[in-house]
């Protein structure tokens, strides 16, 4: 048959392409109204994955703002609130699509959520120019400065590096590999570590390696490299399927207690700690969170999560849990006319958070000034060893 | 030499693990569409719900995986019927048709697994039996990946005995290269059209059974190894079963030792490789003789 050879070809471009197509699709539709009257409630639109590889990290930011809602009688700012949810998906543009729903049709006052980089990147230009604020939860990359109507609650993506880089330059007895994921985020955390890392006289056994996103689920070429170089220390950046991927054949190739293994704490967060399993013990991480803190906004938090969703609180649930807490106090603040406008104003003002993670305020980029916890893998569990650093101001 | 050997070792015997691993998956696809015409895009979720039930029966005992693989093995062959069903109607219309289908069916059972297992990935421990690790000459090997490689190895090679060298597999492809005569000899094609689907999707949901400690379920992981192993039978040539397991063993080493050689070029070796190949032998490395 003449012409055959080319099917190959097109099976493949025919897939890649409905591949592409269906992940932009968006979420469901609900039927917009006006602006604010005053009373009644205030719409806030919660932009968070409910689908595909992020699925988990969007469940845990929706039960930390849904919580806190709950603690407060489903009043933010003393309105009544109504919270539209529309799911981010895995890709900028199914992001873009939920984001432009909620900003456009469904007029919310405010957004929270953002899982991923690549969405808060492609929806900047949208929350900017429509004057709608965006008090993100997750997503803080460290391009993503300028901006007047984008919040976030989490950290930039370079400070888990940042803070850990003295540390392991101090304990490591030689030369550390870095690897990490290769997208934004990745190279972000590398490059903060590196940042204090280097100036501490650390040193690297390599040049820093990274491994393609989200493709990689066998690390093994990776970690034979790791041997070979004679690193003492590693430095990784992997969170999600692949932080379980890449612990547990840590260990399988037999790394594990022979090469101490640091990363920024989204290795050892949350779900990804159960499927590592005895695997991720000794994993020391930096995060602005352990759910065993010792304060009193954490032990109003924590066991009130633990007791609603059955496990313990993550970064992502208490970031989360806080973006509602600011906005209960910007809602308030903006007194009788709540817009967009007066909101995001108030937001600038809304100083000290009483926060699960300790006090913090916003810088003036809009990210947290905030602490820096060392935390320990013991018996399957993150536990708290040390405050690091306080890093964002 | 052999220091360079020495280092790559690992690398090499683990490239063989992820081939066989990957020619589970590719030789259906492969039979599938190379034989039947007809393209199934639903592939990658059979071996996604082969890996959840060694994920919901693995308790670490060596009876778990057996019922495991008894249960996945039936789950595919049910899977695989089901989808000749429901392609069979559309079989005129066109590969796009088929593509729209399967790929809806991927993505309904997608968030139906997801919904009932959650967003993780779910790394399955294997039986206790087979935990930990050996020394392969002095580097350390999961126990796992070396007896996946046997099991692995008999199953390709049952594979290639039925259906290169006995009468059943000579029956499928006269099938393929003459349906009308097969039908005039009082042969119901029909049967072996479902008989090589069901088979396929079998095998699929079996590399999800075994693969599972290799490579966990979790959302997008029916998308991951769909694109690895129509990889693997555009390099290795639609329809034959010999091209299914040298395209799966040549990008398992692509996977492995390729990157552990050039870890910069890692994002594009494994499509760069099949550029290659297609450039070289367009209708891959050892297409179906059948049909010509």
């Amino acid at each position: 048959m003449a012409g055959r050879f080319r099917r190959p070809v097109g099976l493949i471009a025919l897939t890649t392409g409905l591949l592409l197509a269906t992940a932009a699709c968006g979420g469901g539709s609900l039927k917009a109204d006006g602006g604010d009257t005053g009373e009644g409630p205030v719409k806030i639109g919660l932009l968070v994955p409910r689908s595909g590889i992020y699925k988990a990290l969007g469940d845990d930011m929706k039960n930390g703002f849904e919580l806190y809602a709950k603690q407060h009688g489903g009043r933010l700012g003393g309105r009544e609130v109504k919270i539209v949810v529309a799911d981010e998906g895995e890709s900028a543009e199914s992001g873009k699509a939920a984001a432009l729903k909620l900003v456009k049709q469904d007029r919310v006052l405010v957004v929270s959520g953002v899982v991923s980089s690549a969405t808060i990147n492609g929806v900047k230009d949208l929350f900017e120019s429509s004057k709608v604020p965006l008090v993100g939860s997750n997503a803080s990359p460290t391009t993503l400065t300028g901006t007047h109507y984008i919040w976030r609650t989490s950290y930039v993506n370079d400070e888990p590096g940042k803070a850990l880089g003295k540390y392991v330059a101090a304990k490591a007895q030689g030369p550390v590999f870095l690897i990490g994921a290769g997208y934004q985020a990745g190279k972000d955390e590398i490059e903060g570590f590196k940042s204090t890392f280097l100036p501490a006289g650390g040193k690297t056994a390599a040049a820093e390696v990274y491994t393609p996103f989200p493709q990689t689920k066998n690390f093994q070429p990776y970690l034979a490299q790791i041997e070979k170089s004679g690193a003492k220390a590693v430095f990784c950046f992997y969170a999600g399927g692949a932080a379980v991927d890449f612990v547990k054949q840590y260990r399988d190739f037999g790394l594990a207690g022979k090469i101490p293994l640091y990363a920024p704490g989204f290795l050892t967060e949350g779900g990804v700690l159960k499927g590592q399993g005895d695997a991720a013990d000794g994993i020391r991480t930096s995060m602005n969170y352990s759910a065993d803190l010792g304060n009193a906004a954490n032990k109003a938090f924590a066991p009130a999560y633990r007791s609603a969703y059955g496990a313990a609180p993550t970064t992502y649930a208490m970031a989360s849990y806080d973006a509602a807490q600011v906005l209960d106090k910007a809602i308030a603040a903006a007194g009788s006319k709540v817009t967009p406008q007066s909101v995001n104003d108030a937001l600038a003002k809304v100083g000290d958070i009483d926060s699960p993670r300790g006090t913090w305020h916003f810088n003036s980029d809009g990210t947290p000034v905030q602490p820096w916890y060392l935390r320990e893998v013991k018996q399957g569990a993150n536990s708290l060893t040390s405050e690091l650093v306080r890093l964002g101001g | 030499m052999g220091g360079w050997l020495d280092s790559h070792l690992v690398s090499v015997v683990d490239g063989v693990a992820f081939g066989l691993l990957l020619f589970t998956l590719a030789v259906g696809l492969s039979l599938v569409f190379g034989l039947m015409d007809v393209l199934n895009l639903a592939h990658g979720t059979l071996y996604l719900a082969g890996a959840y039930v060694a994920y919901a029966l693995s308790d670490g005992s060596l009876w778990a995986l057996l019922l495991a693989l008894v249960a996945g093995v039936a789950a595919g062959t049910l899977g695989g019927a089901a989808l000749t069903l429901l392609t069979q109607p559309l079989a005129r219309r066109g590969h796009l048709d088929q593509a729209v289908l399967t790929l809806g069916i991927t993505f309904i059972a997608a968030d139906l697994l997801a919904a009932s297992f959650g967003g993780e990935v779910l790394p399955t421990d294997p039986p206790t039996a087979l935990r930990g690790s050996a020394d392969l000459l002095g580097h350390t090997y999961p126990i796992y990946r070396l007896v996946f490689i046997g099991v692995a190895l008999a199953a390709a090679a049952l594979v290639y005995l039925v259906f290169e060298r006995s009468s059943l597999g000579a029956l499928v492809r006269a099938a393929v290269a003459d349906r009308d005569m097969v039908r005039a000899l009082g042969v119901d094609t029909r049967k072996v059209l479902y008989g090589v689907f069901a088979f396929g999707a079998a095998l699929a949901a079996l590399g999800g059974v075994l693969g599972a400690p290799i490579l966990g379920p979790g959302p997008g992981v029916d998308e991951t190894v769909l694109v690895l192993s129509l990889v693997v039978v555009v390099v290795g040539g639609l329809g034959s079963v010999r091209g299914a397991l040298v395209g799966a063993l040549l990008i398992g080493q692509v996977q492995t030792l390729g990157v552990a050689l050039l870890p910069e070029y890692a994002p594009f070796l494994l499509f760069g490789t099949m550029l290659a190949v297609l450039v070289v032998r367009p209708r891959g490395l050892l297409p179906s003789a059948v049909r010509t």
